[in-house]
């Protein structure tokens, strides 16, 4: 007999959570799976590092979709996902479509769309144009306008075949203020008229994120909720302009929607490589995970830092910092790097990323971006390499272990044999 | 305060309402079009730039401070007659093809502007062949990319390899820049020159076409 599908789903859950701390405890597990080794690794010291990936264009592009489908319709989308996933032995995956739009696209605001990239927000044409159009502005509904339905069908399919919920994303009202107003704008707004700045922000919160937020989590019973928050990054905005008109409001979106059972955080932004001093910035994503969080220790937190600034601050400033504030740090691989390779380099900065930034735990590498001209040997390159050096303890010899190339077949011939059809 | 004190002061501190008031006003006394550049609005971007420099601004000022000298130029520059201001060269500038990203790149043209560069804005989303086509119509010195995305750089490859094909590769200096582009790349790439941010973009420029002190 099986559990009606939200208890099964989150029984399910409750399970591989507990396996996965309990991995993480140094408890004996056996044949950990993906999810449960990204718990434990959330939480303490799992058997080896988790590799994830945000799967994305790199899965359309395999599966010779076009974005017009990949971005809008549920089945293809989630079905190149997931078979991207299997295909190079990813540990965790999340559903991952053009987060940063689909509010917005539901509130009015005009997208570009392109045969082969993600849609953009067409920033000559904002919506929000005077404080006029603000007043005339009316929320969107919940699941129904724009593509929020194609992003709750994803997120069905996505339970279907996985069997646990995903990971919901919501844009954070900051960045979603930018594309709605243009970011000259908006700097203008926060300079020259800062109250319609709150105004706006105010809005977005509580009648756009906040209905949307609790929308998702009632299709998918979801434990975490991601924001992001491209626009908060420095240099793009002072550190000043982010404590006033950024974490107030994710504070307010967080007490409005988290539980002792679901964690919402804004996973913030990068620019540690911008200012003086790396720890204003990461001080700053620390706020912007925790703010609003209680039992701050319970919470699947994590600091995310992006090549770009873990190259020139050094990952080991980042991993102090993570380990002070007793977080799991996450580092992406270089996307430039997936695509120009040479595999030999690609195992080189996959030693380094591991030695200087596994530690003891509390660590995961995510591919956030593969480019679509990226050879497939060098995505398994990538999840080689961190199967074969990044099993706990770390050896003090990492150099030095040699590494064993991957055998794999082409992914046609995978998906012939083993692929999810696509519709 | 006079005119160039308050046309400065407008335009370092991002006010491109009341510097294009200034300007308007200072046209109608008959202050010659050059001088309203020349006199007050580079001023006002070079104290921008120097309180940059100094820590006292950030990246968003500058950006007002560009779009506030944007604003006068636009209104000046028609009435400008030949020779009211001894350009350096052309600049030919856009954002490559499936990037929409435009801040740097407007960031780069004002500084250009300041620098006494002629710049043709292409705007965002270029394709290749416009970035050939235009270089060529205009006869630039200089062409320059930005690409914001490591998903759209590689267009610059083939803007490169078009450039190549009509013979035009020798004739200008190709100058790439934008986020998702590194030195490295641009090397690879071929290109001539490599803009770290705005203020590099120019300085390199200006080598490039032996304008450097």
């Amino acid at each position: 007999m099986s559990l009606p599908q939200p208890l099964g789903t989150q029984l399910r859950v409750m399970k591989y959570l507990f396996k996965g701390i309990a991995l993480g405890r140094g408890l004996k597990v056996r044949n950990p799976g993906g999810f449960e080794r990204l718990v434990a690794a959330i939480y303490g010291t799992p058997d080896r590092v988790p590799i994830l990936a945000q799967p994305y264009t790199y899965a359309m592009s395999m599966h010779g979709l076009e974005a017009s489908v990949f971005f809008s319709k549920a089945r293809p989308f989630i079905g190149a996902s997931f078979n991207f996933a299997r295909y190079f032995d990813i540990d965790f995956w999340s559903p991952v479509f053009d987060f940063y739009n689909i509010e917005a696209e539901a509130l009015g605001q005009r997208l570009i769309w392109r045969k082969h990239s993600e849609p953009d927000v067409d920033t000559s044409q904002p919506l929000i144009k005077s404080e006029d159009d603000l007043k005339r502005l009316r929320p969107p509904v919940p699941g129904v306008s724009g593509r929020m339905p194609f992003v709750l069908e994803s997120y069905k399919r996505y339970i279907e075949l996985m069997g646990i919920p995903p990971m919901v994303y919501a844009c954070s009202p900051f960045t979603m203020a930018v594309l709605l107003r243009g970011y000259v704008n908006f700097i203008r707004d926060i300079r020259r008229n800062p109250r319609f700045a709150h105004r706006l922000l105010d809005f977005l919160s509580m009648e756009v994120v906040v209905p949307w937020i609790e929308k998702m989590v009632e299709t998918t019973t979801a434990s975490i909720v991601v924001m992001s928050d491209a626009w908060a990054s420095q240099p793009n905005v002072t550190t000043d302009m982010v404590r006033e008109f950024c974490l107030p409001y994710i504070e307010k979106i967080v007490k409005a929607t988290n539980s002792s059972l679901r964690t919402v955080v804004d996973t913030g932004s990068w620019g540690e490589c911008s200012v003086g001093d790396p720890r204003e910035v990461l001080d700053i994503k620390y706020e912007m995970i925790t703010r609003g969080n209680f039992f701050k220790s319970l919470r699947p937190l994590f600091l995310l830092v992006w090549n770009e600034d873990y190259e020139k601050i050094g990952i080991v400033t980042a991993r102090r910092y993570a380990e002070e504030k007793s977080v799991c740090l996450m580092l992406n691989v270089r996307p430039n790097l997936i695509e120009e390779g040479p595999p030999e380099a690609i195992v080189s900065a996959m030693r380094k990323i591991i030695r200087e930034g596994a530690g003891r735990g509390k660590f995961v590498i995510i591919m956030n971006l593969i480019p679509v001209a990226s050879p497939l040997e060098n995505v398994f390159t990538v999840v080689e390499s961190v199967k074969q050096f990044g099993s706990y303890p770390i050896s003090d010899e990492i150099e030095t272990i040699p590494f064993r190339p991957p055998a794999f077949m082409p992914f046609s011939d995978w998906f012939r044999r083993e692929g999810l059809p696509l519709d | 305060m006079d005119w160039e004190a308050s046309m400065k002061e407008a335009v370092s501190g991002g006010d491109e309402v009341e510097a294009a008031r200034i300007a308007d006003a200072a046209l109608e006394k008959g202050v010659a079009p050059g001088d309203i550049l020349e006199k007050g609005a580079v001023p006002g971007i070079y104290e921008a730039g120097r309180l940059w420099r100094e820590g006292t601004f950030f990246l968003p000022d500058i950006i007002l401070a560009a779009e506030a000298f944007k604003e006068v130029f636009v209104k000046v520059e028609p009435l400008l007659k030949s020779g009211d201001i001894a350009y350096k060269g052309k600049v030919v500038i856009g954002t490559v093809q499936g990037d929409a990203h435009d801040i740097g790149k407007n960031l780069v043209i004002a500084m250009l502007r300041c620098a006494s560069y002629e710049v043709v804005d292409l705007g965002v989303d270029v394709a290749p062949y416009a970035f050939v086509k235009a270089a060529c119509e205009h006869e630039a010195c200089v062409l320059g990319m930005g690409a914001y995305m490591t998903t759209t750089m590689r267009v610059m490859e083939e803007v490169i390899r078009l450039l190549d094909e009509a013979g035009l590769k020798k004739r200008l200096k190709v100058v790439v820049g934008g986020a998702a582009v590194t030195r490295a790349y641009a090397e690879w790439l071929g290109a001539d020159g490599y803009g770290e941010d705005a203020v590099r973009a120019v300085e390199v420029i200006d080598a490039l076409l032996g304008w450097s002190r």
